[in-house]
């Protein structure tokens, strides 16, 4: 039985290492073999970027090789797949290899697509990419005074991001005292200030309290670099001297040129997590099309839901569990402070008042992703 | 021909359903349609807001055994 | 319903009910203690130790894992293993010191053949070969 993963990123690599341990008898026996094919020889912590661009993590910290990570029973290459033939339950690289598999994993992920947004590449900052947090970190450093405004596009990876951002650059310009001569301006795109019902309920008194103005309904049709003022469809503009954009994404490009999923996103079976059509594929993590958060907690209880009924079929015949829609996002809610949001497709609790004990969690967490991704937590 | 895609958003907290429309508005033609399952009352408020909003057409709304499907159509 | 006062110690029940005095003072003490502890931690330091636990518990993954490693321990664990480890232990004490006191080798045959008269060095060789040999065979079993 051969064992397919494409992706090496967070569902990727917790698969194929859950995997790795389970079926550790087999894959000494010969009996299965688990290769795992990446775009990159590193695994980005993404969540880091964010710290980033207020300067609390420098870009090394976000990096691991993702040799390191996985299990050493893994056939690990990094070598891009071009091409996919499901129906001939083969794949096709960059190098010109050809992979064929029993059993194939899709988790390759999202990109952004600034460029989709005319103007928002030139005119707007961004923390999804490297470059862009050391970019932004850099104008937040050298900013003076004025208006920092904020446009969120859809869809986007870390739905809480927005807001989070908003909090730090609140605490930020008040660490360099100079939060009085900077006015913040969040603009989302529906009618409340965030799209999950508990964040918005959360989130508003908080901006109120800490004099971050907002503007629902505002939906980003153009930036204009020159003037600094963003456009919407709804016909209203902002004025910014710094703006900050959540990009659009789109799944990986090969997803879209290879027609498996419209805008790259892989029709998926929400509970199974099987490729709509083809049993033998599961697709995990942001390249889903499922309707749930693109984060890396549902791509970890994905990829666990995945393991359990990869190692059920093998051992069984039959899968044993279905993914429930879980989900945990911590929420920083300043430099000191954090609250979380841990739901699925049936509870939705109300969101508990910040605090600094959470903000640890999630400073220790930055650390324990590396366990998470190795299987040990 | 306009085409209907149907978006199960049903029990889906985040992003939403409206969300997901958004999205989803995107990636169809002009004059197609988007039908959204929603059990979310909210939604039924909120979609209509958002199309009325944007400039595209709302089509109708209907509940079935508290499933809203609530049909939009691309404008522009 | 029964008063069982067995049940209600002194030390906690008030003369009126609720907590009594000296169990609130401990709570607050502790309350006090965990604040101090919160005020001391800084984000740098939480994270230190939660990186030290991750990278530990990565590698007591590692080691846990290792059937090699593993069954060395099981060895060095049996009195005789213990009795090894402890001999290697006071050689490697023992030595230093002569290889510091011994004159530099002269080299060639001659300085050989006057080694190899050494009752000691005879010894060394044949321990080395007996453990040469077990190595050998074990590997032949093992693969």
């Amino acid at each position: 039985m051969q064992i397919l993963i494409v992706g090496g990123g967070t569902g990727g690599t917790i698969l194929g290492n859950s995997l790795a341990r389970r079926l550790a008898s087999e894959i000494r026996a010969g009996k299965v073999r688990i290769t795992l094919l990446s775009a990159s020889d590193k695994h980005m912590y993404q969540p880091g970027l964010l710290y980033v661009a207020f300067g609390q993590m420098t870009p090394d910290q976000l990096y691991r090789d993702e040799a390191s990570l996985l299990e050493s029973s893994i056939d690990f290459h990094v070598d891009p797949v071009t091409e996919f033939h499901l129906d001939r339950n083969e794949v096709k690289t960059g190098s010109g290899k050809t992979y064929a598999y029993d059993l194939l994993v899709i988790a390759t992920g999202a990109r952004i697509v600034p460029q989709e947004v005319p103007g928002m590449a030139e005119g707007s900052e961004n923390f999804y990419t490297e470059e862009g947090a050391l970019r932004l970190h850099k104008r937040l450093m050298e900013f003076r005074g004025g208006t920092v405004a904020m446009v969120v596009s859809l869809p986007h990876k870390c739905p809480v991001a927005p807001i989070e951002a908003m909090f730090l650059l609140h605490d930020f310009f008040k660490a360099r005292n100079i939060r009085d001569k900077v006015k913040l301006q969040y603009n989302y795109p529906v009618n409340h200030v965030h799209a999950t019902a508990n964040v918005a309920r959360w989130a508003k008194p908080e901006f109120d309290k800490a004099g971050i103005e907002y503007e629902t309904l505002f939906n980003v049709r153009e930036v204009d670099p020159v003037k600094k003022i963003v456009y919407s469809e709804e016909g209203t503009e902002c004025k910014y001297d710094l703006l900050i954009a959540i990009p659009p994404h789109r799944g990986m490009e090969m997803v879209e040129t290879n027609n498996l999923g419209l805008g790259g996103w892989i029709p998926t079976d929400r509970f199974k997590l099987t490729m709509n059509d083809h049993d033998n594929v599961y697709v995990i993590g942001d390249a889903t099309n499922i309707p749930v958060s693109k984060t890396g907690s549902a791509a970890h209880f994905e990829a666990e839901v995945a393991s359990d009924n990869i190692v059920s079929v093998i051992k069984t015949g039959v899968p044993v569990r279905e993914y429930d829609g879980r989900v945990y996002c911590f929420i920083e809610a300043g430099f000191d402070r954090a609250t979380h949001n841990a739901f699925d497709y049936i509870n939705l609790p109300e969101l508990k008042p910040p605090t600094k004990s959470v903000h640890w969690f999630k400073v220790a967490y930055n650390q324990m992703y590396w366990s998470t991704v190795r299987g040990l937590l | 021909m306009p085409q209907r895609k149907v978006l199960d958003a049903r029990n889906t907290f985040c992003p939403g359903p409206l969300m997901e429309l958004i999205a989803n508005m995107k990636l169809i033609g002009v004059g197609d349609e988007l039908e959204v399952l929603s059990t979310d009352k909210g939604s039924a408020d909120d979609v209509p807001e958002w199309i009325k909003k944007v400039g595209h057409q709302m089509v109708g709304t209907t509940e079935v055994n508290g499933v809203w499907h609530i049909v939009v159509r691309k404008a522009k | 319903m029964s008063t069982d006062t067995e049940f209600a110690p002194a030390s906690v029940a008030g003369e009126r009910g609720g907590i009594a005095p000296p169990v609130l003072e401990q709570l607050a003490e502790i309350a006090m203690l965990i604040g101090s502890a919160r005020d001391a931690m800084s984000d740098e330091m939480v994270t230190r130790l939660a990186r030290a636990i991750s990278e530990g518990a990565t590698l007591l993954d590692r080691l846990t894992r290792n059937e090699g490693l593993l069954q060395l321990l099981r060895v060095l664990e049996r009195p005789e293993g213990q009795h090894l480890l402890i001999g290697l232990s006071k050689a490697l004490a023992l030595m230093d010191r002569q290889v510091a006191a011994a004159p530099p080798s002269s080299g060639g045959i001659a300085g050989l053949w006057k080694l190899a008269r050494e009752p000691g060095a005879q010894d060394a060789i044949r321990l080395l070969s007996i453990l040469s040999q077990c190595w050998v065979e074990s590997m032949r079993d093992a693969r």
